[in-house]
């Protein structure tokens, strides 16, 4: 008797609609990947059109000059993220993700703790995988080879359930809890959703170029339309700002000594921010996000005098207009605390700037009689401040996203089996070797039973499904089944064919 | 840069040029094809571990995490595209795509080799980039575009084993309009616009041409089992990629809050990894609910690998801009 096995595998590649007859469009797959889609396009345009919130306005003339800017600029598309169409459309999303969670995707947790059915031969035959092994006469009974699969099953790290019901079934899980990803990511989706909304109704954010010794306060921060937060009424003094180079002169780090000053001028407390390193009071934080040469302090014959100084190049300079025709440039750089400052001439009709001199810091120089002092370079630092009272349940929404989309990458496989006596001889297996089985006599077909019967014939049903990975999950099987059952058969096949 | 690594670098780029020719060659030989794959794959390994080599030894000459410019990253995603090969051959025990993913990693390493020398040294890093926060944030986003790219490239072969040649023609000469307008950008200067207009509107053409071309089917070259096997493995790439790409975004906003105070500002960057984070979305639950057949799921995987590309490459070369210019060197 020769072991045969039959490979039944229904193509799922036409595509199988699942039941929808229940759910509303609202709900809807369809208006997911339309709403997504539409998301996409939309940010995909906004990535390429420079953003008026992000680099201001007059980038966008920049990048599109006199004639599509306006237009642009018209259209919403220069700020896309605060249009309607967008904001519709993250609505719509919501909306959808919403009435989808509840209604689909969490009621799908019940299905965890429910078992599986142990299925009968003929049902595993409609499974997605399945085969039919016909084992040669064996000493082991159906109990004994289902207890077999079982233990091989478990070595691949399958989650075994026996059948109770005296029959040899099994049913087998691997991957179980990554049936749990739609339902951890979508919650993820909800929390962000809303965090950002209370983030958006409550927080505020802004950015502030602060001198050296200057304070800081919040009045300018922006915040969204629809808001019932607050603003700090303390404020922020700049004690000290430097900056770190490498020794070819690019900038490595920026630092700011600030202050937190009360309303009744106390200082609250007292920290060194650097680039990515904030200091966070009253839930604030305040960030180190840019630094630069603000002003020029000279001492004319010892008098303080502040000069603007302007970025030219590496360098950078003030200017101090003497009359209506000439003007003097002093040239600084912050390359090193002792670099010394240049000071030129320029009169209208001459091309270029003539340098006169050089002076080191805190050194001076006598100029028709006046004292110059170069007391010192004040920089400026760029603080960045925000409020952000969403942000914990905004990373807690991120692990969930995080977590669910890891879990979505579990392969997850369900495997039913069924040994049961050698029934299938009447059924698909042996039909194709045997086509003329269909004209056999009730008494040739009964001989045949139990013949098979007395010579104990078992025959194994094992099938199963694995959505994510349907391709790997069936050569898993298809060399379990081999190694373990097939073989056998064959070898104790072919010492029945040695024996008579 | 150490001669070590750059002998190191280069066995990598020449094992995976070599491998792309036995590769191809074996497609020649019916009988001996299996053993020609093997060679191919083991080549392909070696390249694989002499890269991993190299850019540890570049970790260790440049005492950081060696992944800060344009030219290191290439070599993680050609890293990380000839490891996502191997691991699939070694599960699904496929050759073909080994021929396309070599491919990939031969133009990685040219691309990289072809950058000015300043991208080759160990150049000290710009503020923003001075933060245990690279380490979390770029690697898993790299990974993702290699593992990403492949599942588009496998799209691609099933695709043809469906006997979609023309779509695939059509898909195969979109991507490579699309790595032109990239080469481009690169190295010449073209105005921008005639750029962006490249790659996007050559993208969007080609991808409507096939999935227009789907229509044409020629059933002498269907091997079912083969569409099969590389739908599968196209979709176990993204699974793979998708949570990568989740991570490095996310990881990506805890930096920048920590950085600038805020996770997410609309730079172009973000907004574009967002919008393949989106598409891919949309390709798992299309995939989850069976709502297209697996050619045209081929195609948005396809779409995906485009998508990944603008993300990858296409943002700074192409002139958009925006914070993450690091991978800049004009
Ligand atoms: C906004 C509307 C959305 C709707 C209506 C929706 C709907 C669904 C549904 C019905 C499922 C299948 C549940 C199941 O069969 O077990 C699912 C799974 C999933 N969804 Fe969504 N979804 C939406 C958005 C998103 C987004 C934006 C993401 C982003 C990551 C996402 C991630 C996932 C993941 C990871 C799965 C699990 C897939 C798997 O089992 O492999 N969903 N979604």
């Amino acid at each position: 008797m020769s072991a045969e096995t039959t490979k039944e595998r229904t193509m799922p590649e036409t595509p199988v609609k699942s039941k929808k007859s229940n759910v509303s469009f609202v709900a809807s797959v369809k208006l997911t990947i339309i709403s997504l889609s539409l998301i996409a396009a939309t940010v995909l345009v906004g990535a390429w059109c420079p953003q008026e919130g992000q680099v201001g306005r007059e980038k966008v003339f920049e990048a599109f000059g006199e004639k599509a800017a306006p237009v642009l600029i018209q259209l919403g598309i220069s700020d896309i993220f605060h249009t309607p169409w967008f904001l519709f459309l993250i609505a719509l999303l919501t909306l959808n993700m919403v009435a989808c969670s509840f209604q689909r995707v969490f009621p799908k947790i019940r299905l965890l703790r429910q078992p599986l059915p142990a299925l009968a031969g003929d049902a595993i035959l409609r499974l997605p995988y399945n085969r039919v092994v016909t084992l040669g006469p064996t000493r082991e009974n159906e109990e004994e080879i289902a207890v077999r699969l079982a233990s091989v099953l478990k070595k691949k790290g399958f989650k075994v359930t026996r059948s109770t019901k005296g029959d040899a079934r099994l049913t087998a899980e691997y991957g179980k809890i990554g049936r749990l990803a739609a339902t951890v990511t979508h919650i993820g989706l909800l929390t962000l959703v809303g965090g950002v909304t209370i983030t958006s109704w409550t927080g505020f954010n802004g950015f502030q170029p602060v001198k050296l010794g200057d304070s800081m306060s919040f009045a300018d921060s922006q915040h969204s339309k629809l808001w019932v937060g607050s603003l700090p009424d303390w404020t922020v003094r700049v004690n000290r700002t430097w900056k770190e180079s490498y020794p070819g002169g690019e900038p490595k780090q920026w630092y700011s000594d600030l202050s937190v000053i009360g309303k009744d001028g106390e200082e609250k407390k007292r920290g060194v921010i650097s680039v990515n390193n904030p200091l966070t009071y009253d839930s604030v934080d305040i960030y180190q996000a840019s630094w630069g040469l603000d002003s020029l302090e000279l001492k004319f014959n010892g008098q303080a005098r502040e000069l603007p100084l302007q970025t030219m190049g590496g360098r950078h300079a003030a200017f101090l207009p003497l009359d209506s025709d000439s003007v003097l440039i002093f040239s600084a750089t912050d390359q090193t605390p002792d670099s010394p400052l240049r000071l030129f001439a320029k009169r209208t009709e001459w091309e270029a700037p003539k340098k006169i001199t050089e002076i080191k810091p805190g050194q001076s120089i006598d100029m028709g009689g006046v004292q110059v002092q170069f007391s010192r370079l004040l920089p400026r630092t760029g603080l960045q401040y925000k409020r952000d009272p969403g942000l914990g349940i905004i990373y807690v929404a991120f692990a969930f996203i995080m977590a669910g989309v890891m879990l979505a990458a579990i392969p997850f496989r369900q495997v039913w089996a069924s040994v049961e006596f050698g029934k299938d001889t009447d059924k698909d297996t042996d039909m194709e070797a045997d086509t003329g089985s269909a004209e056999l006599s009730y008494e040739e077909k009964a001989d045949k039973e139990t013949d098979l019967k007395t010579q104990s014939t078992k025959v194994l049903y094992i099938g199963g499904r694995s959505v994510k990975a349907r391709v790997g999950f069936e050569r898993l099987m298809d060399s379990l089944v081999e190694e373990h059952f097939v073989a056998e058969s064959e070898a104790s096949s072919s010492l029945e064919e040695i024996k008579p | 840069m150490s001669d070590f690594q750059i002998a190191l670098t280069n066995t990598a780029g020449i094992s995976s040029v070599m491998s792309f020719w036995v590769f191809v060659a074996s497609n020649g030989f019916r009988k001996r094809r299996d053993i020609m794959v093997k060679i191919a794959s083991f080549v392909l390994i070696v390249g694989f571990l002499a890269l991993t080599i190299a850019i540890v030894a570049r970790g260790v000459e440049a005492q950081r995490f060696p992944l800060s410019n344009l030219y290191e990253s290439l070599l993680w995603f050609a890293w990380a595209t000839m490891g996502g090969y191997i691991w699939l051959r070694r599960t699904y025990g496929i050759g073909q795509l080994g021929w396309l993913a070599s491919l990939t990693a031969a133009v990685m390493f040219l691309y990289g080799s072809w950058l000015p020398q300043s991208q080759h040294e160990i150049a000290p890093l710009v503020p923003a980039l001075v933060s245990y926060w690279r380490q979390i944030h770029v690697p898993p986003l790299i990974v993702s575009y290699a593992m990403l790219f492949l599942s588009g490239l496998c799209g691609l072969i099933q695709l043809w084993c469906s006997g979609r040649s023309r779509a695939v023609i059509v898909a195969s000469a979109t991507i490579l309009t699309a790595f032109g307008a990239i080469i481009l950008g690169t190295f010449y200067k073209v105005e921008v616009l005639y750029l962006q207009l490249l790659f996007v509107g050559g993208s969007i053409v080609g991808v409507l041409l096939s999935w227009w071309s789907l229509k044409f089917v020629s059933e002498a070259h269907i091997n079912e089992k083969n569409a099969n096997v590389y739908d599968d493995i196209s979709y176990r790439c993204i699974v793979v990629g998708f949570p990568l790409l989740t991570i490095g975004i996310i990881t990506g906003g805890l930096w920048a809050n920590h950085a600038w105070g805020s996770y997410w500002s609309w730079d172009p960057k973000e907004s574009m990894a967002l919008v393949t984070w989106l598409s891919y979305a949309a390709y798992i639950h299309l995939k989850v609910h069976r709502e297209l057949s697996a050619e045209k799921l081929s195609l948005v995987a396809v779409i995906g690998l485009l998508l990944t590309l603008l993300t990858y490459l296409g943002f700074n070369t192409l002139g958009f801009g925006g914070l993450h210019s690091y991978g800049q060197f004009k």
